[in-house]
């Protein structure tokens, strides 16, 4: 059964959204949903886990852009964690690995 | 005993008014049933029919009985289908269910029913007569028709989408790829679907007399918002050339226009790669710069393959700032510049392992190819798609460019 699960656990200003399963054109929607009712103020931070994430294609990076877009208007950081190898990659050829990844120290 | 006012009936109430309602008579219920009721011979001979069916009919209970048979009342096709189907049944079973048939009327006139009809027998078992129902089914076949022709309609409508969604799609595409003295050049698309425009293309297109420009990409999204998307990337990417030929230069003007009408929650974008070729002896030199895309391949002719990696480079529209990177190649002949989509890459296999998981699969399968010129190379990738993914899910276009030994120009 191909599908997504969306946890979201709030830390304070940070909210940490845990993906689970298949990010595609069927379930992006209803990520893009959840994003967008999340709220969003200055010093807020966004954190996306990607680790249980089997599955991402072209409408799941979209849905990231846009959501990293109104973060970033609202004055919240925005980062995606611990993609597995695949989706690692396509983050990678993309180019959107510097925006999208947390930044790690020795990267800075 | 009251519950919020009403009064309820005590049990021996209710029987009493049910009684004086019921029919009192049985025979008056079966004569005028809501539905046709009719007896039959085990030949068929009409024994018994009741007033609703007589009246549907507009026939005497003496023009019937005991003068025709049940299949005289039936249309020249149902008179078909109770000797083919009806009649079997009846004997095989001892019954026969919900049969569409029609029925014609004392003046000629169809009456669509549906009929059941069960055998009686004696103690003994041994069948004695025919009992049948009959149900108007008029508005039934009328809906029925409805739906045949709703269907019919909509099948029309797909053709039609069909028809439309393989001319756009034609038009993203180039007609026909250009000659280029001394370059073989071959390109495949596979639509993973019929009814929606892809969002896959290329194009290679003359820039002055000894320069080509070259492009492959996909956009994000499918359907007509997809095609507009393509259509204008296209025209972009060969406007953009001819100002200013730096592959960097031409996807940093892309992502201009891709921004400027820019929604921030349905961004536009794609992942592109632009290249410059240009003769040079019997070789050619390749400049190109990538926007987000799965790397390009250069098969040599010895069987070595270069990924032209351009570590860095972002997709195309998604970012205000984004980043390109250059890279070159010098193709000699026998090697192969292959581009590709990332339908390939991501092509999935019956149990979900796609041909690009391992990174080193394509350029491996690449090697094989060596030395078989830019068609070959492009016709076996189509097949290790097809072979790899029994039908692709995602559209996918494989250009590949390669310069002919000088004896074959």
């Amino acid at each position: 059964m191909s599908g997504l699960r969306i946890t979201t656990a709030a830390e304070g200003t940070t909210h940490r959204v845990v993906l689970t399963g298949e990010l595609d054109h069927e379930t992006a929607p209803e990520l893009e949903r959840t994003l967008a009712r999340l709220p969003q103020a200055a010093g807020h931070r966004l954190v996306i886990d990607l680790s249980g994430l089997a599955l991402c294609d072209s409408s799941g990076l979209t849905t990231f852009i846009v959501a990293r877009e109104r973060a970033l208007a609202a004055g919240t950081g925005f980062e995606l964690t611990a993609p597995p190898p695949p989706v690692s990659r396509m983050l990678r050829v993309t180019g959107l690995d510097r925006v999208l990844l947390a930044r790690h120290p020795q990267d800075a | 005993m009251s519950v919020a006012g009403h009064q309820v009936e005590e049990p021996e109430d209710r029987e009493a008014s049910f009684s004086a309602l019921l029919e009192d008579s049985m025979e008056d219920l079966y004569d005028n049933a809501p539905c046709g009721y009719l007896s039959t011979l085990l030949d068929g001979e009409i024994a018994k029919v009741n007033a609703t069916l007589l009246t549907w009919l507009g026939y005497r209970r003496e023009d019937l009985v005991g003068r025709r048979s049940f299949a005289d009342l039936l249309s020249v096709g149902g008179k078909l289908y109770h000797e083919t189907h009806y009649a079997p049944m009846l004997r095989m079973h001892g019954e026969a269910r919900e049969l569409a048939l029609d029925l014609v009327t004392a003046d000629g006139h169809r009456l669509p029913v549906l009929v059941t009809a069960t055998v009686k027998k004696n103690q003994d078992g041994d069948p004695l007569l025919v009992r049948i129902t009959v149900f108007d089914a008029r508005e039934r076949r009328a809906y029925e028709r409805e739906l045949l022709r709703a269907r019919r309609e909509a099948e029309r409508e797909r053709e039609r989408l069909q028809r439309l969604t393989s001319t756009l799609q034609r038009t993203l595409l180039p007609a026909e790829l250009p000659e280029v003295l001394g370059l073989e050049i071959a390109a495949h698309y596979h639509a993973a679907s019929s009814d929606q425009v892809g969002g896959d293309f290329y194009d290679v297109f003359p820039l002055d007399a000894d320069r080509w420009g070259f492009f492959l990409g996909d956009v994000c999204g499918k359907g007509p918002q997809a095609a507009v998307l393509t259509s204008l990337t296209r025209y972009t990417l060969r406007a953009a050339a001819v100002h200013d030929t730096d592959p960097v230069a031409v996807l940093s003007t892309l992502n201009s226009v891709l921004r400027q009408r820019h929604d921030p929650g349905a961004p536009r974008f794609c992942t592109v790669v632009f290249g410059l070729l240009q003769p040079d002896g019997d070789d050619f030199a390749v400049s190109l710069a990538s926007g987000g895309h799965p790397p390009p391949l250069v098969i040599r002719a010895d069987g070595e393959v270069d990924v032209l990696t351009t570590p860095g480079g972002q997709l195309v529209g998604a970012l205000p700032d984004a980043h390109f990177v250059a890279t070159s190649a010098r193709l000699t002949p026998g090697d192969v510049l292959v581009l590709y989509t990332d339908g390939l890459t991501e092509a999935r296999r019956a149990d979900g392992l796609m041909l690009g998981e391992d990174e080193e699969r394509l350029p491996a399968l690449a090697a094989g190819f060596a030395g078989t010129g830019a068609r070959a190379v492009v016709d076996s990738l189509a097949e290790v798609l097809t072979a790899w993914a029994d039908e692709p899910s995602d559209d996918t276009a494989i250009l590949a460019l390669g310069p002919r030994p000088p004896e074959a120009r």
